[in-house]
C-alpha cells in the first residue's frame, strides 16, 4: 500500500497531501458560508436558501471523498505511530494533535453523513455537527499542511 | 433578485464558485511548495543515501578490524 501511495503521487506524498488538505479546508469554510445562507443567517439577493443547501450537499460529497483519500494516504504511508515517532524534532505534540484531530474529523464527517441520510431524528444537531467538522478541518490543516506551508 | 435566477442557475453558480476556490487554492499551494521530486529523482536520492550508509558501515567495520 505504501508503494501504491508513493507511485500515485510520484514520490511527492507530503506535497499532494498538502494540496488536497488545503483544498478541503478552503471548501469547508465555503460550506459554512453556504449553510449560513441555507439557514437564513445570511441573506443574499442572488442566492436562495434552497439552492445554497443543495450546493452544500453536492460540495460536501466531494469533500468527503477527498478527505477519506487524504486519510487513507496518511494511514498507509505514514501510519499513526510512525507519524508521531518520526515527527521532526520537538514536533511530537503537533503530530499527536494532528492524528487525534484527523481521526475525530473522519468520525464526525461519517456521523454527519449518517445523520443527513439515515438518522434524520438527530438533524437538529446538524448545525453543531457541521461547525465541529469545520473546526476539526482547521485544526487538522493547521497541524499538518498549514505547518508545512507556513513553517518553511 | 433571487427570483430572477432559477434554482438551477443558483446551484450551478454556487458550484462554479466552489470550483474556482479549488483552482485558486491549488495554484497558491503549488506555487508555495514549488516543483517536487519525480519518482526517478526520489529513487536516485534514496539510492545515494543507501550507498552512503553502506560506505559508512564498511568504514566502521574496517576500523574495528584494525
Amino acid at each position: 500500500m505504501e508503494d501504491l501511495v508513493d507511485s500515485l503521487t510520484r514520490g511527492n506524498v507530503s506535497q499532494v497531501k498538502t494540496v488536497l488538505a488545503s483544498v478541503v479546508a478552503v471548501l469547508s469554510a465555503y460550506q459554512v458560508f453556504l449553510m449560513a445562507v441555507g439557514y437564513g443567517k445570511v441573506n443574499l439577493p442572488f442566492l436562495k436558501s434552497k439552492a445554497a443547501s443543495f450546493a452544500h450537499r453536492a460540495t460536501g460529497d466531494m469533500i468527503l471523498v477527498v478527505t477519506l483519500l487524504v486519510a487513507f494516504m496518511c494511514l498507509m504511508y505514514f501510519e499513526i505511530g510512525d507519524g508521531i515517532e518520526y515527527a521532526r524534532g520537538g514536533e511530537q505534540t503537533r503530530a499527536t494533535i494532528h492524528v487525534v484531530a484527523g481521526s475525530l474529523l473522519v468520525a464526525a464527517l461519517l456521523l454527519k453523513v449518517i445523520v443527513v441520510r439515515w438518522w434524520q431524528r438527530m438533524s437538529r444537531f446538524l448545525p453543531a455537527l457541521g461547525l465541529t467538522v469545520f473546526d476539526l478541518f482547521l485544526v487538522t490543516w493547521f497541524t499538518s499542511a498549514g505547518n508545512y506551508l507556513i513553517g518553511d | 433578485m433571487a427570483e430572477r435566477f432559477s434554482h438551477k442557475r443558483q446551484v450551478v453558480g454556487s458550484l462554479v464558485a466552489a470550483v474556482l476556490l479549488v483552482v485558486v487554492t491549488v495554484l497558491l499551494v503549488t506555487a508555495k511548495i514549488g516543483p517536487g521530486l519525480d519518482s526517478t529523482e526520489l529513487r536516485e536520492k534514496e539510492e545515494r543515501q543507501e550507498e552512503r550508509l553502506e560506505q559508512r558501515e564498511e568504514r566502521l567495520e574496517e576500523r574495528r578490524e584494525d
